[in-house]
């Protein structure tokens, strides 16, 4: 047992009142949410709801059946699937290709790659470029500009460089391509750094809203879920407005219940992969930490 | 006898090319998509020396050199309210951020109930991943003057008379920018600090121990020397990004009626860009923001170099 003075326990109380506030202040803005959004508005007195007051799923009803939060979840859920995925096989063969250091011009693809990193062209000429390629109102303008991310590239290279040689060694001797030697040698023991990249980009796909903004706009059926909810933020204020938007009347709803439900649902996806961002994504920040 | 030689080396050459043809097939998707999406981008900056406007014939374009750059600094005072709303919010927001992650990785060290802390390292990390557009969603409903909660209680309990103006009065915006910040990247600044705790050797708390030395003394003479290195790193090497705001937060929370301390150069590109479709002044700006940054970044990589022995490139 170690020495406990006076001053030790009196700072042990207070840091543990000071983390209990930090607590609080990460933790209010979710619960009211989530409180708000499963109460009736007739129930709810103002101020800081942290329990829901008359518990009730019509704003959730009412959000599932609305076609906007529907084609929103959609397109959601086909980029948050479809871009990592594409985005790993692409980066992840680019790594490995980059890591080989008997590769014929392997310190001029480096700096081709790393030279992007610090050199961006800005907004306009990457608009008017997706205007001449026909990307803008496609679903693929989600998809294809991130299909190589050279960050993550990075990352993979730096976790492939510290594999022990032996492995790949085997594998030449047996008489295996590169392609087979990467994808039966190499990928299967990359999972670590892979589930790392892979998270991360369904999370960027997930919130994404401002390519929308930019690009797709005219196109409601590209919404993803944060900019349908995003336009509800500005656009309904009153009853009213959500009847005049074709909605019908079901239980007790208001704008205010209607757009916490939405963000409560843009939220619950993220809320479910966490455990797994956590375990993963911390491993993968101390690789890119390590190495910057 | 020269001739051979060159022979010799082309034909190992192909010989080279022939035995990694499937390593070129496994990167030639990332070449194409670097050239298509980073490198013919940079060949749009023309558009800033020509008068480009959308529809208009390649054959009607005419040079018009440095007019655009020097319409920013000469016709227009925009730069000076742009670079102090940029650079009083980013530097703003690098330090509190490396401040509050430095304090709050020191103090999550100095909790003995090991679970406790580690709750409280995974609720601080969650804000981390939710987007901009979700804060905001918070934000409108927890501060609007009127109708937001923490405002509806501080007028209820009687402390303030009216509500602050947090989202529209511009003498919040760059407070309350910082703040939103410091929230979201709370947990994720700490997890480089915390690490850098761990990995302390236990050794010298030992030998601390045993020359009588108490948690405070510990703490302020094992502990916080070691956080030194990297808190110094962090800041150099994140202090060449000053000029870069995070697009979607202040899309999202620049409003007419706090623009004027709120707007930002990566928004005044935008603004000009995509709204006012003036192309060739917005790619203008844009070129100035790449090449600042640029020779910040290599500033302070020779500055990191020197000072600590670490860089990034």
């Amino acid at each position: 047992m170690k020495e406990r003075s006076v001053s030790g326990i009196v700072f042990d109380i207070s840091n543990q009142l000071f983390m209990m506030l930090i607590l609080a202040v990460m933790v209010i803005p979710f619960v009211y949410i989530v409180s708000y959004s499963l109460s009736s508005p007739n129930m709810l007195k103002g101020g800081l709801v942290l329990m829901p007051s008359g518990f009730t799923m019509d704003s959730f009803k009412w959000a599932f059946e609305h076609p906007a939060v529907l084609t929103g979840a959609f397109v959601s859920i086909a980029r948050s699937v479809l871009g990592p995925a594409i985005m790993l096989f692409i980066t992840s063969m680019a790594a490995y290709v980059v890591s080989r250091t008997d590769l014929l011009g392997v310190k001029f693809f480096r700096k081709y790659f790393i030279f992007t990193l610090y050199f961006s062209s800005g907004i306009i000429p990457m608009y008017l470029l997706m205007g001449y390629l026909q990307l803008k109102g496609t679903f693929l303008i989600y998809i294809i500009p991130g299909a190589l991310s050279v960050f993550n590239m990075v990352l993979i290279k730096t976790y492939i460089e510290a594999l022990p040689k032996e492995l790949s060694e085997a594998a030449v001797v047996d008489g295996a391509n590169d392609i087979k030697l990467f994808f039966s040698v190499i990928f299967p023991i990359c999972t670590p750094v892979f589930a790392a990249v892979v998270l991360f980009d369904v999370v960027n796909q997930w919130n994404s809203f401002m390519d929308v903004q930019i690009y797709n706009t005219m196109y409601p059926e590209l919404h993803s879920l944060q900019y349908v909810l995003y336009n509800m933020l500005n656009q309904f204020s009153t009853v009213e407005q959500l009847k005049g938007a074709g909605e019908r009347q079901m239980g007790a709803i208001t704008p205010q219940t209607f757009k916490m439900a939405i963000t409560v649902i843009t939220i619950l996806p993220i809320a479910c992969v966490y455990p797994f961002l956590q375990k993963y994504f911390i491993k993968g920040l101390l690789i890119g930490s390590i190495k910057g | 006898m020269g001739n051979t030689i060159v022979q010799v080396r082309k034909s190992k050459l192909v010989t080279t090319l022939v035995k990694q043809r499937y390593l070129f097939l496994m990167l030639l998707p990332a070449i194409v998509l670097v050239f298509l999406f980073s490198y013919i981008p940079l060949a749009g900056w023309i558009i800033a020396f020509v008068n480009y406007r959308p529809g208009i014939g390649f054959s009607s374009l005419q040079w018009t050199g440095l007019q655009q750059f020097t319409n920013f600094f000469a016709k227009s005072n925009d730069y000076i309210y742009l670079l102090r709303n940029t650079l009083a919010m980013n530097i703003g927001s690098l330090i509190t951020n490396l401040v509050t992650a430095f304090i709050f990785a020191l103090l999550i060290n100095e909790i003995r109930v090991r679970i406790f802390g580690k709750l409280i390292q995974t609720v601080t990390f969650f804000p981390f991943f939710i987007s901009w557009v979700i804060i905001y969603s918070f934000s409108s409903s927890l501060f609007a003057t009127s109708a937001g909660a923490i405002n509806e209680t501080l007028v209820g309990w009687g402390i303030v008379e009216e509500g602050f103006n947090f989202l529209g009065d511009p003498k919040y915006a760059w407070v309350f920018m910082i703040a939103l910040g410091a929230w979201k990247y709370l947990g994720y600044n700490s997890v480089i600090f915390i690490s850098s705790i761990a990995s302390i050797s236990n050794e010298y708390y030992e030998a601390a121990e045993i020359d009588g030395a108490n948690r405070f003394q510990r703490a302020w003479y094992i502990t916080i020397p070691s956080m030194i290195p990297t808190l110094i790193v962090l800041l150099i090497l994140n202090s060449g990004w000053i000029l870069n705001s995070n697009f979607e937060q202040f899309y999202l929370f620049t409003n007419p009626t706090n623009w004027e301390r709120m707007e930002v150069l990566d928004i005044y590109i935008y603004k000009y860009g995509l709204q006012l479709l003036n192309f060739p002044y917005a790619t203008a700006v844009g070129i100035m923001k790449t090449f600042v940054s640029l020779i910040l970044i290599i500033a302070v990589n020779s500055i990191s170099k020197k000072a600590t022995g670490r860089a990034i490139f």
